[in-house]
């Protein structure tokens, strides 16, 4: 219960947060730090607890862009084009998983990388979204930029809910088997080819909807912004920095890369993911916990100093 | 098709391929002795272009001897970055992830330095060669591809001389076999896989280098080639010189031939279509498809 209070807490602040006077620029960047959180906890269901390196989820995300991107100018409620966009995407990442799941580690991460690009080539040439050019949404309703922010934070809380569940349940344990030793595995009972798709699957939903929120609320997509590499990129590194295989790893990761990427994007745009390849190193050779495995090692380090001072009275 | 259009396209393949092999050979190298997927392959692909593109520019150099200076100053960067990265590129029988993102995080260094550097235009090595053809009734053969070839051939040669007839290609050559029964035998195995990645590393510049005499290139450059190279690496068997060459040839051939099938907007998807089929479809490569064709036989 004790453990569940700071998070709690988060989200009862965020949710009244916008009664404040913020500014619409401050609900803009949280409003996008939640989608980059909701990816950001997808991507670690498959990278994190399932060991499976993925440099594809762009195709989840601009997948679940463009479902909702069309649903919406078909006259389909938003909120309806959401499980759509999820479920286009798990679809997705059962076509993708099935032949890339027999291979293993880095073979699939390198698989992950030609299917992205693949995918990335055929959006920007598919005529009925407008290739290159990109697509634009037209909604008959006035923009309420409050409502993207609830649904923003909607998203994001379902996503770390989703992880929780997942991590604690059978399914989660099997990934985690699968994780350290896939033939152990196996031998136990685990079928690696089915556990991983379904880890599939729960992560590219979650990223198929953050792709059709983000979509409702930038109005236009273009296959280089949702199906690009950087955009995979960036869904790979939050967790990386944050935390990977664990709950709360992937949501500061999508936090301080939400937050940084809008500040630092605008005005040095090469230097931010320079700043995320140092990161990524360092993190690599030093701390492969990332944030949480610094604050982890901070923790054991107060506690070590205050037993070294602990004298006897 | 003609004849002559086939052999026109024949031709410009096997150009291709040649120049291919000299790009993913690096990639090979580190893959065999460190089982390193060097994903930072991009980066130094594109720093050697810039190498050449900036020695040409301004000292007004020759971009072939351009190129051979690229392999010192490249072999001497990588033995750098394997000695500061150290003790995250351990020589290990598996591919690891961890590795693979530690590469992930150069290439984003190295191609970042590059926007930094450069900006984000395309630029190109223009010589008097580069659009200069060398015709043979209605066949014809661009200089440059030629020379590019010819330089990449060269290349190979002193590489396959080097892992036959020294004792340090011979090492490279056994840690890829096993590197258990190395150390019995003597063989320094750090040292040897720190001269492996700078030999690798080499390579990448120098082939950035040949690569930019043909395309324009941003420092974007690097990331259709490096997935060209792991297609050729993957369809040769990963770890096999002779599988390279095999490789480069099935890649170049597919990508020239393709032309005529599918549209060329589509282009950019086919290497990548193709490696993903021979990953799934052949996970020993070509090689290994044949060695396991004749067991059944």
């Amino acid at each position: 219960m004790v453990r569940a209070l700071p998070p709690l807490l988060l989200l009862g602040v965020l949710a009244i947060l916008p009664l404040s006077d913020l500014g619409p620029n401050s609900v803009k960047v949280l409003f996008l730090t939640f989608v980059a959180v909701a990816t950001s906890v997808g991507w670690n269901i498959l990278g994190g607890f399932a060991g499976q390196v993925s440099f594809g989820f762009a195709v989840f995300y601009g997948l679940g862009a463009y479902t909702t991107a069309v649903g919406i100018n078909l006259g389909v409620s938003p909120y309806a084009t959401y499980p759509l966009a999820s479920a286009v995407a798990a679809v997705a990442s059962l076509l993708v998983g099935l032949p890339t799941f027999r291979l293993r580690g880095p073979y699939f991460a390198i698989a992950t990388i030609g299917v992205s690009e693949a995918t990335r080539v055929i959006m920007t040439n598919l005529e009925f979204t407008g290739g290159a050019s990109g697509y634009r949404i037209t909604e008959h309703v006035p923009f309420r930029q409050i409502e993207h922010y609830y649904t923003g934070l909607a998203l994001a809380s379902l996503a770390v809910a989703v992880s929780i569940i997942v991590r604690r349940s059978r399914f989660g344990l099997g990934l985690r088997a699968i994780r350290d030793d896939q033939e152990a595995a196996a031998d136990i009972g685990v079928n690696p080819y089915a556990y991983k798709l379904g880890a599939h699957a729960i992560a590219a939903a979650l990223t198929g909807a953050a792709g059709g929120v983000y979509a409702r609320y930038a109005a236009f997509i273009d296959p280089e912004g949702v199906f690009g590499f950087p955009r995979s990129v960036g869904i790979l590194l939050m967790p990386v920095i944050g935390g990977v295989n664990t709950i709360s790893g992937p949501v500061i990761g999508g936090g301080v890369y939400g937050v940084i990427e809008e500040e630092l994007v605008a005005r040095f745009p090469q230097l931010h993911l320079l700043l995320y390849g140092v990161l990524v190193m360092l993190i690599i050779l030093f701390e492969p916990g990332g944030v949480i495995g610094l604050l982890q090692r901070a923790r054991r380090l107060a506690l070590r100093r205050k037993v070294a001072s602990w004298q006897p009275s | 098709m003609t004849v002559v259009d086939f052999l026109n396209l024949l031709i410009a393949a096997l150009l291709l391929a040649g120049t291919y092999a000299a790009m993913a050979v690096g990639m090979t190298v580190i893959y065999g002795v460190m089982k390193i997927v060097n994903l930072a392959h991009a980066g130094f692909l594109m720093m050697g272009a810039y190498f050449v593109y900036e020695l040409h520019e301004r000292a007004g150099i020759n971009p072939l001897v351009a190129v051979v200076l690229a392999f010192p100053v490249f072999y001497f960067v990588g033995m750098i970055v394997h000695w500061a990265l150290g003790r995250g590129v351990p020589v290990s029988d598996t591919p690891t992830l961890a590795s693979l993102l530690l590469m992930f995080g150069l290439w984003l260094v190295l191609q970042n330095v590059g926007y930094l550097v450069w900006g984000t235009d395309d630029r190109a090595i223009l010589t008097p060669m580069t659009f200069a053809t060398i015709r043979f009734g209605e066949i014809t053969i661009p200089k440059i591809g030629l020379v590019v070839f010819a330089s990449a051939v060269v290349s190979l040669a002193a590489l396959e001389f080097v892992l036959h007839k020294t004792w340090f290609g011979r090492s490279i050559r056994a840690l890829i076999q096993n590197r258990y029964s190395c150390r019995i035998v003597g063989i320094p195995v750090e040292r040897t896989a720190r001269l492996t990645f700078g030999l690798g590393i080499a390579f990448a510049g120098a082939a950035g280098g040949l690569l930019a005499l043909l395309y324009p290139f941003s420092p974007d450059f690097g990331r259709p080639f490096l997935l060209r190279s792991f297609v050729i690496i993957v369809l040769g068997g990963l770890e096999s010189f002779s599988g390279v060459f095999v490789g480069s040839l099935i890649l170049a051939l597919v990508e020239t031939f393709s032309i005529l099938i599918v549209p060329s907007s589509y282009q950019p998807a086919i290497s990548f279509s193709l490696l993903v089929i021979a990953l799934i479809v052949l996970p020993g490569g070509v090689a290994g498809f044949v060695a396991r064709r004749r067991r059944l036989a």
